[in-house]
């Protein structure tokens, strides 16, 4: 079976071209989608701390993109630590913050490459996932879909990108999660000391900030009066630095405004992501 | 002697079909922000037969290539690939070796299966040196829609390196 999958990997490794982009954001929603043929795997370390307890999580995520922009992603989840109350979030654009296994389609529907090294496009999110525990914070948890939009700029120097997002949870017994929608804002910036050119390392900074708006979940067959998980907006710094076919990034995101009435106050995220384009 | 001189002329006309070909080509590239673009880029490029050497600079947003000796590689196939990896090829430096003919008072150059037509803005004691037969010209190709690659290109002669 090991041996099977080695070649499975080996012949995917073989038959792909190297892949481009998939270089932004740590949280954020952003655009770039994978090259033709191209194939990425990451691993990301997650963590979200509330005042009573803190999650770890591993990721894993393979992408690979059927065109220049097509891209087709699948995640999984190594739990170490989960959070009895957990917030209501997403990690990123392609991964849930909870047990979830997830597989998504990014569409970039729009590019317009109008300059060197700039370009201005706008990308679309399909996820369906499926969780890999029965119950969240007392909640039967279901499959649950996910759709976000994103649009940004990038050049050499700056990059900005704005967009948004719906998670929708099935009802799983009577129960039923609340939907989340969110808006994600997110800009870049590359100083002069980082802009060597290539193969030379290549690093720049994020402004991330995530508006999360999770929706009342419902308890057999009940809308829970007080819910836990409050409206929230989160802001902080991640950084990327790629060299290569390698890119690490890492960062945290901290509360500035939640209104949680009841339950634990979530304190901060932090995040860090290692990618190897194949 | 009639029959050695069909031999000698094939041969001559093999041979010009051999040589011609693209020599260099430095490909304009929009859009190409981030060092794994460059290498991805980079790599697909490489995977094409007919490439001696490849360079891809993220500041000058260009590919940089040298090609075989008698290598069949067109254009066309640069910039598609350069669209594979999500970016737009525009403007290209090429130097190329070829077929100069007249055709309807416009000069091209053929290169395997690609033609190259000399634009008007090519400055005139250019135009004015031109004999058909075998050539070796320094050009510049104009951007043409990436969705619309058909191997035809309007050029625009820099140097007369070889006639």
């Amino acid at each position: 079976m090991k041996r099977t999958a080695f070649l499975i990997l080996l012949t995917v490794t073989a038959i792909s071209k190297v892949s481009a982009q998939g270089h932004g954001p740590l949280y954020g929603l952003q655009t770039p989608t994978l090259a033709k043929g191209g194939f990425d795997f990451n691993v990301a370390a997650m963590s979200l701390a509330t005042e009573d307890d803190q999650s770890f999580m591993l990721r894993y995520i393979w992408s690979y993109g059927v065109t220049e922009d097509l891209q087709i992603n699948i995640t999984t989840p190594t739990m170490v630590n989960r959070l009895s109350e957990a917030p209501r979030t997403r990690g990123n654009n392609n991964m849930p913050a909870n047990g979830d296994i997830e597989a998504s389609v990014w569409y970039r529907f729009f590019s317009n490459a109008f300059g060197v090294g700039k370009r201005f496009e706008s990308t679309a999110i399909l996820s369906v996932s499926t969780p890999t525990k029965e119950s969240r914070g007392g909640i039967n948890v279901s499959n649950s879909i996910h759709g976000a939009i994103s649009t940004g700029y990038a050049s050499r120097t700056w990059y900005a990108w704005v967009g948004g997002g719906y998670q929708y949870y099935f009802e799983e017994g009577n129960d039923q999660l609340g939907d989340l929608p969110y808006a994600s804002l997110v800009v870049g910036y590359r100083p002069n000391i980082f802009m060597g050119d290539y193969p030379k390392p290549d690093w720049r900074v994020f402004v991330e900030s995530l508006a999360e708006f999770p929706g009342t979940s419902t308890s057999e067959g009940q809308l829970i009066p007080i819910d836990q998980r409050g409206k929230k907006v989160m802001i902080g710094p991640s950084f990327l630095g790629l060299y290569g076919a390698w890119g690490i990034s890492f960062g945290a995101l901290f509360p500035l405004y939640q209104d949680i009435t009841q339950g634990p106050k979530e304190e901060y995220r932090l995040s860090m992501n290692i990618s190897y384009w194949l | 002697m009639k029959r050695l001189g069909i031999i000698a002329l094939l041969t001559i006309f093999s041979l010009s079909g051999v040589m011609a070909q693209l020599i260099k080509v430095d490909q304009e590239v929009f859009g190409m922000d981030c060092a794994p673009c460059a290498y991805g880029l980079e790599r697909g490029l490489k995977k094409m037969d007919g490439l001696e050497k490849v360079q891809v600079s993220l500041n000058d947003g260009k590919a940089y290539l040298k090609l075989a000796s008698d290598n069949k590689l067109t254009l066309q196939k640069i910039q598609e690939e350069v669209r594979n990896n999500g970016f737009s090829a525009k403007n290209a430096e090429v130097t190329i070796v070829g077929q100069l003919v007249k055709n309807e008072n416009a000069w091209q150059v053929n290169v395997n299966g690609e033609t190259f037509i000399v634009s008007s803005d090519t400055p005139s004691e250019i135009v004015k040196s031109l004999n058909t037969g075998k050539i070796k010209l320094k050009v510049f190709v104009k951007d043409k829609e990436d969705n619309h690659l058909n191997g035809t290109w309007d050029i625009r002669i820099v140097e007369v390196l070889k006639s």
